[in-house]
């Protein structure tokens, strides 16, 4: 019997228990290398600095969130939309996909500096470039989940003479969720990279800012107290989208997405069902 | 009724079936049996209007096959991967009801769902049901469509051998409550004898029709039957014109 199997609540307790094991290695090294505050504080320096300042973390983390939520959602509608447009014309699919595919290769951070001068140096920027980077992987994901409906589904479908319309809301678009979602968690942990470079570009204000600003008076604590609330915040927004996946996602191996659902389920409605008699 | 008269479907570079010639009275059980390959799906999905004839004609209950399926007088159970993952059992048994636009009725589709057997998984997700169970769900959807004309491409062709003859029995019977008009493609000759008033043997490339034999066997039909010596000659006899010999 494995370790994690013998732990009661072990998804929830082993992490927990290797957090805990990772800060106090980090406390002990601090302590016995006696290393200077600059080069390794240790977490109860990091910790003080949380503490004794809540309302600038809590600003900049807000700052930051809002960015993440504005361009992020801007990235993730604006893919979403695409794709189904795509999907639905011909010409458009041809003309576009080879470039949206393509764009994986190019670096958006390059895309950065171009934004300075068309989108100018204010907020504006900082959400157009998160916008950016979320959108890639919405779209492309998307795209493959509208397009990748089987063909007995489709001939289902046809079998009733169904429009386009009708084919996309009740066939495409279902089908096309779990990829959706992909995407979407592909797309909110980039919009959190986004963010934080864009402050570094644009911006005086959010947790990318404030490690710049902390870098140049080299204040590791602040650094390190502001990386451990974006931390917090992109595992959150992370943990939102997973969520709201379970609520209303499906998967082919299970009634809906996470643990407990695999192919032993449908032996055991086997056996169940040939109880209840089958006529 | 299905009428198809002199009907060739070709692809760009193959024939698939050419000058068919079929009639299947309403409220027949006919069988399709051949080989791999001989055209018998491109019939059974041009019959639903699923393939364009190349030539001929196909009338369902005296429309052309667009006009059946916007009447959605034509359901199909095909052979796999039909359900829609995301639904439960029953929305994937009213889903087709609700699309054609007909008067829901879910009484009648909890009632299918029960008739087969599967009344405690009305709210279970395909992923949770064996594949028997999933057929016959696809088949209480086809059903619950209320169309007039079924047409069946090898519905238990991943099935093991019991649970096929169970299963081809329990459509026999439910055909035989409702009366409907159904066409049933299969590559195995004791299903085709089981199952059908008629059984048509389509061969070749391009496929044609070899032979159409009466199956004259006592209804409603069971197990015992498949041991039954006018069972064994009708095996017999299809097997030969499938072989290409006398019939």
């Amino acid at each position: 019997m494995s370790l994690a199997a013998r732990t009661p609540r072990a998804p929830v307790v082993l992490p927990l228990a290797a957090l805990a094991v990772g800060v106090a290695v980090w406390w002990l090294l601090s302590i016995a290398l006696a290393l200077p505050a600059y080069v390794l504080p240790p977490p109860t320096a990091v910790a003080d600095r949380l503490v004794a300042n809540p309302d600038l973390y809590v600003a900049s983390a807000l700052t930051t969130l809002r960015r993440i939520v504005l361009g992020g959602a801007v990235g993730v509608l604006v893919g979403a939309a695409l794709a189904v447009a795509v999907v639905e014309v011909r010409w458009l699919r041809r003309a576009l996909v080879p470039y949206l595919v393509a764009a994986r290769v190019l670096p958006k951070i390059a895309v950065a500096p171009v934004l300075l001068i068309y989108v100018g140096t204010g907020e504006g920027t900082g959400i157009a470039f998160v916008a950016l980077v979320a959108f890639f992987p919405m779209v492309v994901s998307t795209v493959a989940g509208l397009e990748g409906v089987p063909e007995a589904h489709m001939d289902l479908l046809r079998s009733l003479d169904a429009g386009r319309l009708a084919t996309l809301v009740h066939l495409r678009v279902p089908h096309a969720v779990p990829d959706a979602f992909a995407g979407l968690k592909q797309s909110t942990a980039l919009a959190v990279v986004g963010s934080v470079i864009a402050e570094w570009l644009v911006s005086t204000e959010g947790l990318g800012a404030l490690i710049l600003f902390a870098l140049e008076d080299v204040q590791v604590d602040v650094m390190l107290a502001a990386l451990a609330v974006l931390f917090a915040e992109g595992l959150a927004l992370y943990g939102l989208v997973v969520a709201a996946e379970r609520r209303v996602g499906w998967s082919q191996t299970g009634g809906a997405p996470g643990p407990g659902q695999d192919r032993s389920d449908a032996a055991a409605a086997d056996r169940r069902s040939s109880q209840t008699g089958a006529r | 009724m299905i009428a198809v008269e002199d009907l060739t479907v070709a692809y760009e570079d193959v024939v698939a079936v050419e000058g068919i010639d079929l009639s299947v009275d309403a409220g027949r059980f006919v069988t399709v049996i051949g080989p791999s390959g001989c055209g018998k799906t491109t019939l059974l999905r041009a019959v639903g209007g699923l393939e364009t004839p190349t030539r001929g004609r196909v009338r369902v209950d005296g429309d052309p096959p667009e006009r059946a399926q916007q009447r959605a007088n034509v359901g199909f159970v095909f052979q796999r991967h039909t359900l829609l993952p995301w639904k439960t059992a029953l929305e994937n048994v009213t889903f087709l009801r609700r699309l054609a636009g007909k008067p829901p009725d879910p009484d009648g589709a909890r009632d299918l769902l029960e008739r087969a057997g599967l009344a405690g998984f009305a709210d279970a997700r395909p992923a949770a049901l064996s594949g028997g169970m999933r057929q016959r769900v696809a088949i209480a959807r086809a059903l619950h469509l209320g169309a007039d004309v079924l047409l069946m491409d090898e519905p238990f062709g991943e099935l093991d051998e019991l649970t096929r003859e169970t299963m081809g029995l329990e459509v026999r019977r439910v055909w035989r409550g409702e009366r409907k008009t159904v066409l049933f493609v299969t590559h195995s000759v004791p299903e085709a004898v089981l199952l059908g008033d008629r059984c048509v043997v389509v061969r070749g490339s391009p496929g044609r029709i070899v032979d159409s034999i009466d199956v004259d066997l006592p209804r409603p039909r069971d197990r015992d039957v498949l041991e039954s010596d006018p069972f064994q000659e009708r095996v017999a006899a299809v097997r030969a014109a499938l072989s290409g010999g006398a019939t």
